[in-house]
C-alpha cells in the first residue's frame, strides 16, 4: 500500500488521518459506565476535540470504533455488521474489563464475552470503568499503530489470529 | 392510508444505549410506538443466585453505571433487615452522602443530555463540567468515579477523614451557585421553554393508571417518594422536602429534577456537617436466615424494588429486580401518541431511561387497530435492520 | 419526623368512588381480604395474603375499589422446586404494601391475567413468561421480547433446573460457559 518512499499525496493522506481521526462509539450491551466516561472525554475537562477528534454517528465516516460492553447474544451479529461497514484503514478499541473478556459478566447465559470473539481488536483499555485519561491514551496508541501500519504497508504484518467466521445467518461462530 | 413503520436501530447517535424503536407514524404524527429493548440483557438475576454475599454486590452494582450505588444499597439494606443487623449511624450517613451525590451526578448528566437532544450544546458542556466537581468528590471519598463499591453487608467499606469532608464542603457552595443559575435558566431561557413546554403531557390520572414512578410521576402531581414514605438510611433525620410540579410535560420534569438537585445539595451539606462519630460497620454472619423482604429505594430515576428471598445459606435464593425505567416505559409510550416525530428524543430522554438497568423490556400495544397493514419504510439513519418479520394487525 | 410529614401529605383516605370510609389499617385489610385467603403481617408496613390463582383477579379488584390501592409495585416470581410462586405487590396512599401470593403447579403453570384492570402488569407478565414459562391467559401480547430472537423455544433460563449445556447453540453462537464464575 504505502512505503516510505511513496508519493506526496499518499503521505499527505496518512498525515491527515493521523492528525484528525474520526471515531464512532458502539455499546454492545454494557452497563453504561464506560460510555459515560467516553462522553466525558468530549466535555470541557478532558476535551479531545482540541486534538481534531470528532465523534461521528455513522460507521462509514469513522476511522476508529470504540466498543464498550460484553457482547450480548443479541448484539453479536449487529456489531459484526457495523464493523464491516467501516472503510479501511479501521481500528477497534475495546474498552474496559467487559470488552477484554466479559468482565464481571463472564459466563452468563446471554453473554458472549469479550469483543475479540466477534471482531479483531487493536487496543484494549483496562479498568471498570477506565478513566477518560486512559481512553484518550488508547486513541493515541491507535494513531501510533496507524503510522506504523502505513510504514509497513498495511495491517497484515501484525495480525496473529484469523478473523472470526460467520454462519449463514450472519452471526459470528466461535470454533 | 397505510401506516409507515420507521425503525430507528440500535446503533444511533441519539442515545448512549442500544435500543430499537419502531415508530408507526401517520405523516408527522406518531400513532404507536413499539420498543425492543433486550440488547443489554445479561442474565444477572440467575448469576446472583450462584454468588455469595460478598461477590454478589459488585455484580449488582454493575447492573447500571449511573445508578450503581442504588442497586448495591437496596440489596445490602434488604439483607441486613433479614439478618436483623443494626447498622451504625455513621455508616448510614456515609451511605446517604454517596446516594445524594449520585443523585446529583445523575440529574446533571440528564440535564446535559436533554439539552443535547434539543440542540442546546452549551448547556450540555456546562452541566457536564459542573458534574466533574461531583465526580472529584466521589473519587476522593471512594476511589473511583463510577462504581464506588462503598457498601458491605453491615455497613460501609471505608471511612471519611476530616480532609475529605473539608474538600467536599468547599465544593458545595460552588455547586449551589451553579444550580441556582440552572434554576433561573429553566424559568427564563427561550430555547428551553419553546422545546419543552407542552410536549409529552401526562395527567395525574394517567400517571397513576400506567404506573409511572420517580420524577416522571412527581411532575404530574403524584406525591410519592420512597425516601419520605418508607424512610431508610438517614432520611428520617435530615430536613428536606419532596419536589412536585403540576405541569406534567417535559418542562415539568425538568423543573422537578432541578428542584431535586437543590434539595440534594442541602442534604449533602447537612450530612457532612452533622455526621456522627462511631464505627462504620458491624460484623455480619456468613449465612442469612430464611426469610423474604421487599426492599425499596428512591433511585435517581424513580422507585427501585428488589424482592429478595433467602434460604439459610450464604447465597440468595432469588433476587427479583424491578427497575424504575421498566415502570416508566408504558407511560412514555402513551405520551408519544399524537406527538411529532421530531419530539421523540426529547420525550424519551425526559423519563431518563436507563436501559441497562432495565435489561429486559417490552411494551404491550394497548390500542390495537385491526385490519391495518403495516408497510416497511426505508431506514432512516440507522445502519441495521430491526427484526425481520412483517406485522399484520 | 418524616413519617408525620408523610401522613399529613397523603392523608389516609381512599380514592373517589370507593366504598370505604375512614383510614385504612391492617385490621380492615384482614377483614376485607378474608374471603380470599389468610392474611398475616410480615413487616411493619407489609401484609401477605395467601390465595389461589382463580381469585387473584377479584382480589385485585377489591383492593382497588375497597381499599384504595392504586399502584402495582411489581410482580415477583420464584421457583421453589415443586411449584412456582407468584407475588403481586400493590400499594396505595395508605402506604401499606399488600402482597398477594399464589402457587402454580409446575406441570401446568397458567393463570389469568390482571393487565385489563392493572395496565402496568402487562409488562411484568410478558417478562415473566419469557424467563419462567408461565402462561397468562388473556394477555394479548405474550411474544418473546427479552431474550434473543434466536433463543430456542421452551428454554426458560430462570427455572432452577435449567443449565446451559456445552453443546447447545443459540443463534449460531457456541460459547463455553462455566458455572459460578
Amino acid at each position: 500500500m504505502t512505503v516510505p518512499s511513496a508519493g506526496l499525496s499518499r503521505r499527505l493522506v496518512n498525515w491527515a488521518r493521523a492528525k484528525s481521526p474520526w471515531i464512532t462509539i458502539y455499546n454492545s450491551g454494557a452497563c453504561n459506565a464506560c460510555d459515560i466516561e467516553i462522553i466525558a472525554c468530549l466535555m470541557p475537562r478532558f476535551d479531545i476535540e482540541r486534538f481534531g477528534i470528532l465523534v461521528e454517528g455513522s460507521p462509514r465516516h469513522a476511522d476508529i470504533m470504540i466498543v464498550t460492553g460484553n457482547v450480548t447474544l443479541k448484539q453479536a451479529s449487529r456489531l459484526r455488521r457495523v464493523w464491516e461497514q467501516m472503510p479501511e484503514p479501521k481500528y477497534v478499541i475495546a474498552v474496559g474489563a467487559c470488552g477484554a473478556s466479559g468482565g464481571v459478566f463472564k459466563g452468563l447465559y446471554h453473554v458472549m464475552g469479550g469483543v475479540d470473539g466477534v471482531i479483531p481488536v487493536d487496543a484494549y483499555v483496562a479498568g471498570c470503568p477506565p478513566r477518560p485519561d486512559e481512553i484518550i491514551s488508547a486513541v493515541v496508541t491507535c494513531l501510533n499503530l496507524l503510522k506504523e501500519d502505513a510504514a509497513h504497508g498495511g495491517k497484515e504484518w501484525r495480525q496473529k489470529k484469523p478473523l472470526p467466521r460467520m454462519d449463514a445467518k450472519g452471526s459470528p461462530v466461535i470454533p | 392510508m397505510p401506516e409507515v413503520v420507521i425503525p430507528i436501530g440500535p446503533q444511533h447517535p441519539a442515545l448512549k444505549e442500544p435500543v430499537n424503536f419502531r415508530i408507526i407514524a401517520d405523516g408527522e404524527k406518531i400513532v404507536r410506538l413499539e420498543l425492543e429493548l433486550s440488547y443489554t440483557h445479561r442474565g444477572i438475576e440467575k448469576a446472583a443466585e450462584q454468588r455469595n454475599f460478598i461477590r454478589v454486590l459488585p455484580l449488582l452494582e454493575r447492573v447500571c453505571g449511573i445508578c450503581s450505588h442504588s442497586h448495591a444499597t437496596v440489596f445490602a439494606k434488604g439483607i441486613e433487615e433479614i439478618m436483623q443487623l443494626e447498622v451504625p449511624p455513621r455508616a448510614q450517613y456515609i451511605r446517604t452522602i454517596i446516594a445524594e451525590l449520585e443523585r446529583m451526578h445523575s440529574h446533571l448528566l440528564w440535564l446535559g443530555v436533554a439539552a443535547h437532544e434539543i440542540g442546546f450544546n452549551t448547556l450540555f458542556m456546562w452541566t457536564w463540567r459542573d458534574r466533574e466537581a461531583v465526580q472529584d468528590t466521589l473519587e476522593e471519598m471512594s476511589g473511583n468515579r463510577v462504581h464506588y463499591n462503598m457498601n458491605e453487608i453491615g455497613g460501609v467499606r471505608c471511612d471519611l477523614n476530616p480532609a475529605q469532608v473539608n474538600a467536599a464542603l468547599s465544593r458545595v457552595p460552588v455547586l449551589e451557585e451553579r444550580i441556582k443559575k440552572y434554576v433561573d435558566m429553566v424559568n427564563d431561557e427561550e430555547t428551553l421553554l419553546l422545546r419543552f413546554r407542552g410536549v409529552g403531557r401526562m395527567s395525574k390520572e394517567e400517571a397513576l393508571k400506567y404506573g409511572a414512578v420517580g420524577p416522571t410521576a412527581r411532575a404530574s402531581g403524584v406525591d410519592y417518594d420512597v425516601r419520605r414514605d418508607d424512610p431508610y438510611l438517614a432520611y428520617a433525620e435530615v430536613p428536606w422536602d419532596v419536589v412536585t410540579d403540576t405541569e406534567g410535560d417535559v418542562y415539568g420534569r425538568t423543573r422537578v429534577r432541578i428542584g431535586e438537585l437543590r434539595e440534594s445539595v442541602q442534604i449533602v451539606r447537612y450530612c457532612l456537617e452533622n455526621i456522627p462519630a462511631g464505627p462504620i460497620r458491624v460484623d455480619a454472619p456468613k449465612n442469612a436466615p430464611k426469610g423474604e423482604i421487599l426492599s425499596r429505594y428512591e433511585a435517581p430515576r424513580g422507585e427501585l424494588a428488589h424482592y429478595i428471598r433467602t434460604n439459610g445459606t450464604d447465597k440468595v435464593e432469588r433476587v427479583d429486580i424491578r427497575t424504575p425505567t421498566l415502570a416508566n416505559w408504558t407511560s412514555v409510550a402513551m405520551c408519544l401518541v399524537n406527538q411529532n416525530i421530531a419530539d421523540i428524543p426529547v420525550i424519551v430522554a425526559a423519563i431518563d431511561p436507563c436501559l441497562s438497568c432495565t435489561s429486559r423490556l417490552t411494551v404491550t400495544n394497548r390500542e390495537n387497530r385491526p385490519g391495518v397493514a403495516v408497510v416497511r419504510a426505508a431506514r432512516r439513519g440507522s445502519s441495521l435492520p430491526g427484526s425481520e418479520d412483517e406485522e399484520k394487525l | 419526623m418524616a413519617a408525620e410529614k408523610a401522613s399529613a401529605a397523603y392523608g389516609c383516605e381512599g380514592l373517589p368512588g370507593d366504598t370505604m370510609t375512614g383510614p385504612v389499617t391492617i385490621d380492615i385489610i384482614k377483614e376485607r381480604m378474608k374471603e380470599f385467603g389468610l392474611t398475616e403481617q410480615v413487616h411493619a408496613n407489609r401484609v401477605l395474603v395467601k390465595t389461589v390463582p382463580g381469585k387473584v383477579h377479584d382480589a385485585i379488584g377489591t383492593l382497588q375499589t375497597m381499599l384504595g390501592c392504586n399502584r402495582l409495585i411489581t410482580i415477583s416470581t420464584l421457583d421453589n422446586g415443586e411449584t412456582f410462586e407468584l407475588l403481586y405487590h400493590v400499594i396505595g396512599p395508605h402506604r401499606i404494601i399488600i402482597t398477594l401470593e399464589i402457587d402454580l403447579p409446575r406441570s401446568q403453570p397458567t393463570t389469568p391475567t390482571v393487565s385489563d384492570i392493572l395496565p402496568p402488569a402487562g409488562i411484568y407478565e410478558r417478562q415473566i413468561h419469557d424467563l419462567f414459562g408461565i402462561i397468562f391467559e388473556g394477555n394479548p401480547n405474550l411474544k418473546k421480547i427479552i431474550l434473543n430472537e434466536d433463543w430456542p423455544e421452551h428454554e426458560y433460563p430462570l427455572r432452577k433446573d435449567w443449565k446451559p449445556g456445552p453443546d447447545t447453540f443459540y443463534g449460531g453462537i457456541k460459547v463455553e460457559r462455566s458455572e459460578g464464575n
